[in-house]
């Protein structure tokens, strides 16, 4: 049984790595959230730095 | 040109019902409540385990408390870490980054005030003052009562519903790698939770081991892990604002995360009784587990890639680097250890306290310390000070580094010394001075926490300039994604892979389920049949006193310190006796098999001490062991050992009930089962006695005050080696037996109050080689002297030596009169050789019933006073009776003259 599991997980992990590798268009799309959370810091990060001036104020 | 990222969010507010550029609201005051409460948990959690660490080496401190004995103190040390520390910290990370990483609010401010009152009121104050009463669970990282376990439960399931919902609102495709550890956590938590604390409750020994198993690792594996990694993903690109090196690597460790951290649990019982083909999978899932980390956290550094500087100067982010390294070192020396032949030797060691420590501390604490911080800094109104946060940093890594060193090398030394031939509290003698190092080491820890507090509290006002300076220039290096954004932003690319999640997503509970399968339901029900074939049917059940006793044994947390499980091995069997099986704890709700040993395994308690040594030994263990670290129990008795409560008689059965089913069924008689077979080469060193692979189990009956089976054990014949001797012996004497003989051998020891019957006055008697060596060897059936074969002959002779050197040769027998050796031998023959026999060997018709054995006086001659004392009060707690309303003077004059008479005649062997 556990070679089963070993075996189903590595398959799993080499399909996606071949996917990967051979399909550019999956990396786009599976990279595109670590931008989309860096987008978000920034807006937060520049609502909060406005909240902080008007508290000084 | 207007980037993927944007377009995304602006579809995303308008389906949110935002206008574009609205952000959802973030709940700080709710941050603010978990910080503080994690905090002051964390205080109290790390207090609690300097005063266990303590207690190490100052067993007494605090040990007349109940609310603070050790046992109780452990369980709110873990449970307040796991729960109110990092617990706590975790929802302040989740309030935070949820809002960001879904661009939505978390579901609702009263549910999150509910979450708050339910985990730090439902869960964390009453499950520590329920421990400290004495209401607990005693099963690792499950410590707090059932009824804490179902807030536990609710809790989670608030959590779904304050921080998934708002995860399953946005679209699945823009998540970004901490969101899915954040729902992968929560969810597979709260799967766990209620299997891995409810179901050893229903199942007995083995079977809820497996699962016991399962939820010591996914404790760790899908709590504390998930929720750390998802922090260190969110503050490296948050502090560097850079994005994460591959985000793909990053999903594939996820994956892997969750599909193999379940399979892990059984490693906790590897040479156990659960099948084999569970603990291989487990250790397979563990080497296999090893390389997701180091997927992990290469992404997690390569994300740092030229950002070294910044690791230097922003204190979170070193907080989080040092985290993310101990992650790496701590993963890998889980699955090393995981593998057999490591195991067998590091495992129940320090080394494994060591292990957890470093991932508690080092990976999960560095992470979540490092979190608060960043986000410290980044809420509106709140800033750390720099510098006492830069020396919290300092003063945690160096007391965890060292923390880490000195109970890994204790824990080697233990190995060591369990292999040899040592008898156990060599052990305990050998890392004292390592566990005084670990006390000091929680010393910098603990003022780390509160230097780490410190900082949050009396951090300067930011001012508006500096502030918005900061965040603007930390915006303008935001490396926007603009490459292909085109094709991602693709309707029909987005539709194709949408639902890939969802499918990953399915598949993971699906292997979660296959973990309970795999190494729980299935091994269980082998068990089962194994049981059901294997069990003898006159397997007696537990009494209500019994089952009274397991519970005290719980609450008490013995199964901290001593094992219920002997393990397949050879240094195992050789010690404690053969190894557990499964058929042994069919009544065993919950399992008490332990996974750390500081005192001895007790499987095979039944018939080892005498009541009244267990009574002596709970009431203040250094009154019969001198370097005992266990807790005295003085509230479960009524002022002194000799008084106990019906607690202590309830934990006393239970004690004395382990490993009854077994020596009632007779197999131990039997040759080795064949599971041990493979080990035993490792026992092939019969010629010496201290190696043999029978262990001391009981103390064996000596008719005739000898047990042929004894190696006899004669001290030097030369003057100048036989001092030595003496002077080696006398070193013993004092380590192990002055405690009961006393340190004069005058049977006056601490312990002698409450033994019954007294230990011997090794100075009223001459003894022979045999007669020692005898008693060495397999203790005194019916007293509480035990078996000491488990040390080194070299010693037990050292030993022979010191006890016959203290007997003082006395004048000859007042007198040689033949008439009075002959009177003296009549009235033996009538009233004394039913127990000792007609020629005093001790082996008279009544001597095998009897326990201690009648004596044999060709082997023992006491001195005159004590004969005319034994004569006239007997031998209280013995089956001698006092003769002196019976026998005249005179008469009992000629009976001290004639047992007196006998030592080393011809007959001496004549009992065996």
């Amino acid at each position: 049984m556990i070679n089963l599991i070993v075996i189903v997980v590595s398959a799993a992990m080499f399909a996606m790595v071949l996917v990967w590798w051979r399909w550019p268009a999956f990396r786009t799309w599976i990279e595109a959230p670590k931008y989309f959370m860096l987008r978000q810091e920034q807006r937060f990060d520049d609502r909060n730095a406005t909240r902080t001036a008007s508290l000084d104020l | 040109m207007t980037t993927f990222s944007e377009q995304s969010l602006d579809r995303e507010e308008l389906r949110n019902g935002q206008s574009a550029g609205e952000l959802p609201s973030t709940e700080y005051g709710l941050i603010r409540a978990h910080v503080f409460a994690s905090l002051a948990t964390l205080l109290i959690s790390a207090l609690f385990g300097l005063l266990v660490a303590t207690k190490f080496n100052f067993p007494e401190f605090l040990g007349g408390h109940a609310w603070l004995t050790w046992g109780r103190l452990r369980y709110n040390h873990t449970q307040g870490i796991f729960f109110g520390w990092l617990g706590n910290a975790f929802l302040a990370f989740f309030y935070y980054a949820v809002p960001r990483l879904a661009n939505r609010p978390v579901l609702s401010r009263k549910l999150g005030w509910f979450l708050f009152c339910t985990w730090n009121f439902a869960v964390v104050l009453p499950g520590w003052v329920l421990v400290a009463a004495g209401f607990s669970q005693p099963l690792e990282w499950a410590e707090f009562p059932l009824v804490v376990d179902v807030f536990v439960v609710l809790a989670f399931i608030l959590m779904v519903f304050e921080f998934v919902l708002p995860f399953l609102r946005a679209r699945l495709s823009d998540l970004y790698v901490s969101a899915w550890y954040v729902i992968g956590g929560i969810i597979f938590t709260m799967l766990a939770y209620p299997v891995g604390n409810v179901v050893p409750e229903l199942v007995p020994g083995a079977q809820g081991a497996a699962f016991s198993g399962l939820w010591i690792h996914d404790a760790v594996g899908l709590f504390v892990t998930p929720f750390a990694v998802a922090i260190a993903y969110y503050v490296i690109p948050a502090t560097t604002r850079r994005a994460i090196f591959s985000h793909f690597l990053s999903m594939v460790g996820f994956w892997l995360l969750f599909f193999m951290y379940p399979l892990n649990g059984t490693h906790h019982y590897v040479y156990s009784a659960i099948p084999m083909a569970a603990q291989k999978g487990a250790i397979v899932a563990s080497a296999y587990l090893g390389m997701d980390v180091i997927l992990v956290v290469t992404n997690l550094l390569l994300s740092l890639r030229g950002g070294s500087g910044i690791v230097g100067r922003d204190v979170p982010l070193r907080f989080v680097w040092f985290g993310v390294v101990s992650y790496l070192l701590v993963s890998l020396q889980g699955s090393v250890q995981a593998l057999m032949p490591v195991n067998r030797f590091i495992h129940f060691t320090d080394w494994v306290i060591g292990h957890s420590h470093f991932a508690m501390i080092g990976f999960g604490s560095f992470i979540a310390l490092g979190g608060i911080a960043h986000f410290w800094q980044r809420i509106p109104g709140t800033r750390y000070n720099e510098r006492t946060m830069n020396w919290s940093f300092w003063l945690l890594a160096a007391g965890i580094t060292l923390m880490v060193a000195d109970l890994t090398m204790a824990g080697l030394v233990e190995a060591q010394v369990w292999e040899s031939s040592a008898p156990w509290i060599d052990s305990v003698r050998s890392v004292s001075s390592y566990w005084l190092v670990r006390t000091f080491s929680g010393l910098p820890i603990l003022a780390g926490f509160v230097l780490f507090w410190t900082s949050l509290v009396t951090g300067p006002r930011a001012s508006a300039e500096s502030a918005t300076a900061a965040l603007r220039e930390a915006s303008e290096n935001i490396s926007v994604f603009e490459g292909n954004a085109s094709i991602a932003h693709e309707p029909s690319f987005s539709n194709r892979f949408s639902y890939v999640h969802v499918i990953i997503f399915g598949a993971g509970v699906g292997f979660f389920a296959l973990s309970f399968l795999v190494l729980a339901i299935l091994p269980g029900k082998e068990l089962a049949d194994e049981i059901k074939r294997v069990a003898p049917v006159t397997m007696p059940t537990l009494t209500a006193s019994e089952q009274r006793g397991r519970v005290i044994y719980g609450r008490e947390g013995c199964a901290y310190c001593h094992t219920e499980q002997i393990r397949s091995l050879a240094a195992d069997v050789r010690r404690f006796g053969a190894p557990t099986e499964a058929w042994e704890t069919k009544y065993d709700y919950p399992q008490l098999w332990g996974t750390r040993r500081i005192g001895p395994d007790l499987s095979r308690e039944f018939n080892l001490r005498s009541r009244d040594w267990q009574l002596t030994h709970l009431y203040n263990p250094r009154l019969v062991v001198r370097d005992s670290v266990m807790p005295p129990y003085p509230w479960l008795f009524n002022g002194s050992a000799s008084q106990p409560t019906q607690e202590a008689l309830d934990l006393l059965v239970h004690l004395q009930s382990l490993g009854r089913a077994r020596q009632l069924s007779g197999l131990d008689g039997q040759p080795m089962a064949a599971s041990v077979q493979p080990e035993t080469p490792d026992m092939a060193m019969a010629s010496e006695p201290s190696a043999r692979a029978t262990p001391p189990t009981v103390p064996i009956p000596m008719t005739g005050g000898y047990s042929p089976s004894a190696p006899v054990l004669h001290p030097a014949s030369d003057a100048g080696d036989l001092q030595e001797e003496v002077s080696r012996g006398a070193v013993l004497f004092a380590a192990n037996c002055a405690s009961c003989h006393g340190p004069a051998g005058r049977g006056d020891g601490r312990a002698s109050a409450s033994l019954l019957p007294k230990p011997a006055n090794l100075t009223a008697a001459r003894f022979s080689d045999e007669r020692l060596s005898s008693v060495l060897w397999d203790g005194v059936a019916g007293s509480a002297m035990p078996p000491w074969r488990e040390l080194p002959t070299e010693d037990l002779r050292a030993l022979v030596a010191y006890v016959e050197s203290l007997h003082t040769p006395s004048a000859p027998p007042s007198t040689q009169d033949a008439t009075i050796l002959v009177a003296g031998k009549v009235l033996f023959s009538a009233n004394c050789a039913s127990c000792h026999g007609d020629t005093g060997s001790g082996n008279g018709p009544a001597a095998a019933a009897l326990a201690p054995s009648p004596t044999n006086f060709h082997l023992k001659k006491p001195t005159e006073e004590r004969a005319w004392e034994v004569l006239g009060n007997g031998v209280p707690g013995t089956a001698m009776p006092p003769w002196q309303s019976q026998l005249s003077k005179d008469q009992r004059h000629a009976l001290v003259e004639f047992v007196r008479s006998l030592y080393g005649t011809p007959e001496e062997n004549s009992g065996q």
